[in-house]
């Protein structure tokens, strides 16, 4: 086909599009949350003190932590989405998160004698907490493929990257609703951890789950 | 001061596709189309300095970068500049292109501007060459390497118009041409 005829294709099918893309990423957002809410009820429930454990600030450390990973992998999917657009922000609210967890859990184990330090970072639950926030957060990094495929990704393993971080903060922060885990330490190493399994898959992965 | 108006005609450039592209995604068919045929041209130019402008490539990049300009037209952000986003789609493409031929080479990394330029690097450099070494020459041997070799005047016609004999013409044109393969030697070596 010729270029000249191939314009006036393409002319002939214009539509109005705008907030396109806010729509897509709140369709993702929505079920991203609705599915990881789903997979833990399924698989665990919800912690049998959760009214209670809502007036504590070990609950709201852990949930604030989270809920601003989720954000910063919100911000840079929105951006990494869009071809050329530059996409700092969401990096640095993710790094200035954790820093903020990880001084948290320095100032803690500072206050306790060194003999406590490997119960405070272990907890009860370390070898399960990373594979369950992964298991909960499965559902939430399909959503945000689905929508980074309805984008433009030109940086395919950053914005994999990106989708893991959204859907491993969407996950960490449902599975706080469950989770009994009170350690800013335990936070900083475990739940990071638990987190970061998908935006490493993402980012391996993104040159092929991504391509357009 | 060169650059100024170089720097202008970008800044146009930018400014008339994104007015155009932000009316194509109000639902603007017209506009829409004369974005996407200002784009196929600058394309054009973008993919043949970057592949040879011969290549039978060039024409299937030019109209793939068009869909994907068309189908994910949404991605566009009016509150940014339009020459990003179109640089970074074209040159998604060229990435892809060399990655599903199998080719090892890279798509260089430029200022979005890149897009716009309608000069060929390659072939000013080789202008540029000539001139330098023709500017070396006697100022009779220049006209004559201009005349014959560059505008393709015959041996009669130089002849003409420089008021030597053909056979003073030949033997010129004989020394000047000895007196550039010299100079390149010199240059190379």
């Amino acid at each position: 086909m010729r270029t000249d005829e191939l314009i006036d294709l393409l002319a002939g099918v214009v539509r109005p599009s705008r907030g396109a893309v806010a729509r897509v990423i709140g369709i993702a957002l929505l079920a991203a949350i609705a599915g990881s809410f789903v997979v833990m009820m399924l698989g665990w429930g919800l912690r049998p003190d959760l009214r209670a454990a809502l007036s504590t600030s070990a609950y709201w450390m852990k949930t604030v932590y989270t809920a601003a990973i989720a954000l910063a992998g919100l911000a840079l999917v929105e951006r990494l989405g869009r071809p050329g657009a530059r996409a700092r922000f969401g990096w640095l609210v993710a790094a200035a998160a954790f820093a903020i967890v990880a001084l948290l859990a320095a100032g803690e184990l500072a206050a306790l004698p060194q003999t406590q330090w490997t119960r405070d970072v272990m907890g009860q639950t370390w070898s399960r907490c990373p594979f369950r926030i992964a298991v909960i957060a499965l559902p939430a990094f399909g959503a945000t493929l689905w929508a980074l495929r309805r984008m433009a990704p030109t940086r395919p393993r950053l914005a994999g990257a990106a989708a893991g971080l959204l859907a491993g903060g969407v996950g960490a922060t449902v599975y706080g609703l469950y989770c009994q885990e009170t350690a800013a330490a335990f936070t900083a190493v475990w739940y990071t951890l638990g987190m970061l399994v998908w935006a490493a898959i993402g980012a391996a992965f993104g040159g092929r789950l991504l391509r357009w | 001061m060169a650059l100024r108006p170089r720097a202008k005609r970008v800044d146009d450039v930018e400014r008339q596709l994104k007015d155009l592209m932000i009316r194509g995604l109000a639902g603007d068919a017209a506009a829409h189309a004369q974005m996407l045929h200002a784009l196929a041209g600058r394309l054009r130019g973008y993919f043949g300095r970057r592949l040879g402008t011969q290549a039978v490539d060039v024409e299937d990049l030019v109209q793939e970068t068009l869909i994907a300009v068309h189908r994910k037209g949404h991605t566009f952000d009016p509150r940014a500049p339009f020459t990003p986003w179109a640089y970074a789609i074209a040159r998604h493409k060229l990435v892809d292109h060399f990655r599903k031929v199998g080719s090892r080479r890279e798509a260089p990394l430029e200022a979005a501007e890149a897009l716009w330029s309608t000069d060929d690097p390659a072939e000013q450099t080789a202008r540029g060459d000539v001139a330098r070494l023709l500017s070396a020459l006697p100022e009779r041997q220049r006209r004559l390497i201009q005349d014959v070799k560059l505008t393709g005047l015959s041996i009669e016609e130089a002849s003409r118009a420089s008021g030597l004999s053909v056979a003073n013409v030949k033997v010129t044109l004989h020394r000047a041409m000895k007196a550039l393969a010299r100079r390149v030697r010199d240059a190379n070596g």
